[in-house]
């Protein structure tokens, strides 16, 4: 009797245990006070998150009504996609704009959860804006993301050594390796030519350029065609191998990112560099500042060659319960003056056309008017929905070639193999 | 009356910690195996659509996790098991006493409390081929003219990902085995040695078998750990070269993560989760038999 008394008591304590558990699990998590002011959230790296921060109050002053809160991200681009990833599979995302690289557009759309911008503006809109990074916002003709920033890669070199060996900068890829070898030769560097190696987005960004110097491409978005295994991208590959089989780029470049191949250029220790236009503020404060020069990416024929877009735009999240005032402020941030001021505090590079020629810019930043052309002769990395698995496996497979582990032919053959098997499922 | 009393109150009283295991542990496993038996990826529209063994049947073509798997062998057994000799040979010497014992076995566990993302980076740049301190230390020694591609070959990448992982997890193995050492009564040596023993006997006879939980229990562990690693190898190699360091983690979290393929994430979640549980199992039933 008493056993079962103690027994009832010791229940009755376990269910209100769990009883009291789970009612403060529940009472906790408040739905967000109701009022008549609009919270907007986005996310960006934290770094970024500052240097908005003056125009988001600017913004706030015009729009008293409406709260933008920057949530700050960490640095590095995939761990800001995660983070968005993470928030549109669990469902209600807490974000309504989306602060968006140009390879995650057709994924976002594709998955549903981008709003579609299309009917807010007009072409004459668009007009202004670097014309590949707008491309760079559409999926399946529908716009979703509007161009912040663009990116473009340039080959940088050393003005100073080239005087004084009495070259020119190069406009072929033979030209490119002839030069880096004579002059390596004389002594005047170390090494000839650095870029992306490793296995990683930015390899692929680096390929995208090389092979569209050879005539190559990688899949073509509309027809789904895969490019890998013909010729021009076998020549591609080829060129990769053939720059650290000759010598003029280290071993040790199949290893690098963005910032490897920096440091070895701003160390003064390499002639030619492959890299982004963030590069050329930083290395204009190394040793090597005032004695580079930038060039359009080389091609087989000696005509310009075009860089790979890599910029970042606005997108509004299909769940954001205030898609207007997420509107209001992307027109904000993507208005002239806005954008004027932003580039001359970063230095970055601008999506909007007249920007780069800028009175003000050009002062501070004399590079820029070159820049756009850089920027107008543009590709795109494919813009599919697989876009991730895509590059993946022509990573891997790249990686193998000029890790020597597989020839040219092989990799190209097995990357475009697995490529198409990809598109077809 | 009482016997039966106590056990019900003994039953009663690991309820919750039941309860706990089973939100935190069988429903996700559960979970994930009912997920992998749908298809749910873009080309679905992310909709859960029912595929049976589909998942199962494509894992078995995928090259990729084949040798994501056989990369993640390679690196758990050779990490291991250096890491338990290692951590042995440093908890024998931490066991002895001398003078600044308390601030060597301090210093002896640091690597294993810094953040390993944080090492991840220190080991690249260690390893980086034009300033990396391993080469220029080589060069130095005269052993190698021009620096080696630690990280651009697949093989020395994955040399390099076990030697930072030794040099990270090392401590823990031996603070582990420790504790163990210090519960070995001193008395049973001093009689060991009048019988006539030396230090190696009284090490296989003494300090072996008397270790084997602790042992068993820094295996266990550790064998867990490195077989799922992620961050050292995301930050030090991203999977590269050629996919040669490339980790079932890592696999995972691309294909649900970057690749939105739910469904087939799930299928290498429950396959990974099964080969741990059965290595986890034998390995167990090896030691225990062995007692």
């Amino acid at each position: 009797m008493k056993s079962n008394q103690s027994r009832r008591k010791l229940n009755l304590f376990l269910v209100l245990l769990v009883v009291w558990v789970l009612v403060f699990q529940f009472t906790t998590i408040k739905p967000a006070k109701a009022s008549s002011q609009i919270n907007l959230k986005i996310l960006v790296y934290a770094k970024g998150a500052a240097l908005l921060q003056p125009y988001i109050q600017q913004f706030e002053q015009i729009y008293p009504n409406i709260a933008v809160n920057i949530i700050e991200g960490p640095h590095a681009s995939d761990a800001i996609e995660d983070l968005y990833t993470a928030s549109f599979i669990l469902g209600k995302t807490p974000y309504d704009l989306v602060y968006i690289d140009s390879t995650w557009v057709a994924k976002f759309a594709a998955a549903g959860w981008l709003l579609d911008l299309s009917d807010r503006v007009s072409s004459s809109d668009l007009d202004r804006f670097v014309k590949i990074e707008v491309e760079a916002g559409k999926y399946g003709g529908k716009l979703y993301r509007v161009p912040f920033l663009s990116g473009s890669a340039m080959l940088f070199y050393r003005q100073d050594l080239l005087e004084a060996a009495g070259y020119q900068p190069p406009k072929t890829f033979e030209d490119l390796i002839t030069t880096a070898i004579a002059i390596q030769q004389q002594g005047l560097v170390d090494w000839g030519y650095a870029w992306q190696g490793k296995q990683y987005e930015g390899m692929a960004a680096m390929f995208v350029e090389v092979l569209a110097g050879y005539g190559g491409f990688w899949i073509d978005p509309e027809t789904e065609t895969v490019g890998l295994d013909r010729p021009e991208a076998i020549a591609a590959v080829e060129f990769l191998r053939r720059a650290i089989a000759s010598g003029i780029s280290p071993p040790g470049v199949t290893t690098y990112t963005e910032d490897e191949s920096r440091r070895l250029f701003e160390a003064g220790k390499v002639l030619f560099l492959r890299n982004w236009s963030y590069v050329y503020n930083l290395a204009a404060n190394s040793s090597v500042g005032g004695k580079f020069g930038i060039e359009p990416m080389v091609t087989i024929s000696g005509e310009k060659g075009v860089s790979c877009a890599g910029g970042w735009g606005l997108a509004i999240a299909k769940t954001s319960a205030h898609p207007d005032a997420a509107w209001e402020l992307i027109e904000f941030l993507t208005s002239d003056r806005t954008q004027r001021d932003y580039i001359l505090n970063t230095g970055y590079q601008p999506s909007l056309k007249s920007v780069f020629s800028e009175p003000q810019v050009v002062a501070k930043y004399n590079y820029y008017p070159q820049l756009l052309a850089i920027a107008d002769r543009s590709v795109l990395r494919p813009g599919i929905s697989q876009y991730s698995q895509a590059s993946d496996i022509l990573q891997r497979y790249l990686s193998a070639a000029i890790a020597n582990k597989m020839s040219p032919e092989i990799a190209m053959q097995k990357a475009a193999a697995e490529t198409r098997r990809l598109l077809q499922n | 009356m009482t016997t039966n009393r106590q056990q019900t109150i003994g039953w009663l009283l690991i309820i919750p910690a039941m309860l706990v295991l089973g939100l935190v542990f069988i429903y996700p496993i559960a979970r994930a195996f009912w997920l992998s038996l749908f298809t749910e990826n873009l080309g679905t529209n992310l909709e859960p659509v029912f595929s049976g063994f589909a998942n199962y049947t494509r894992m078995l073509g995928d090259g990729r996790f084949w040798q994501t798997l056989k990369n993640t062998s390679v690196f758990t057994v050779a990490s291991v098991s250096i890491e338990l000799v290692l951590g042995m040979a440093i908890a024998l010497v931490l066991n002895q006493s001398f003078r600044g014992r308390g601030i060597v076995r301090t210093i002896a566990i640091i690597p294993w409390a810094l953040p390993t993302a944080v090492m991840g980076l220190a080991w690249a740049w260690i390893f980086n081929d034009q300033y990396g301190v391993v080469n220029d230390i080589l060069e130095r020694l005269g052993l190698i003219d021009t620096g080696i591609n630690w990280l651009g070959d697949p093989t020395l990448a994955m040399v390099a990902l076990v030697i930072a992982d030794v040099w990270k997890t090392t401590p823990f193995i031996s603070i582990i085995l420790l504790a163990g050492l210090q519960s070995i009564p001193e008395d049973i040596y001093e009689a060991h040695s009048i019988d006539g023993a030396n230090a190696w006997q009284s090490f296989y006879q003494i300090t072996l078998p008397l270790l084997m939980p602790q042992i068993l229990i820094a295996l266990l562990f550790r064998f867990a750990q490195s077989f799922g690693i992620f961050d050292l190898v995301q930050v030090m190699t991203g999977g590269g070269p050629a996919g040669a360091t490339e980790t079932v983690s890592i696999y995972i979290y691309s294909t649900v993560m970057r690749y939105l393929d739910f469904g087939y994430g799930a299928a290498l979640v429950v396959v990974t989760f099964l080969l741990l549980i059965s290595f986890v199992g034998i390995t167990s039933f090896i030691f225990s038999k062995a007692k």
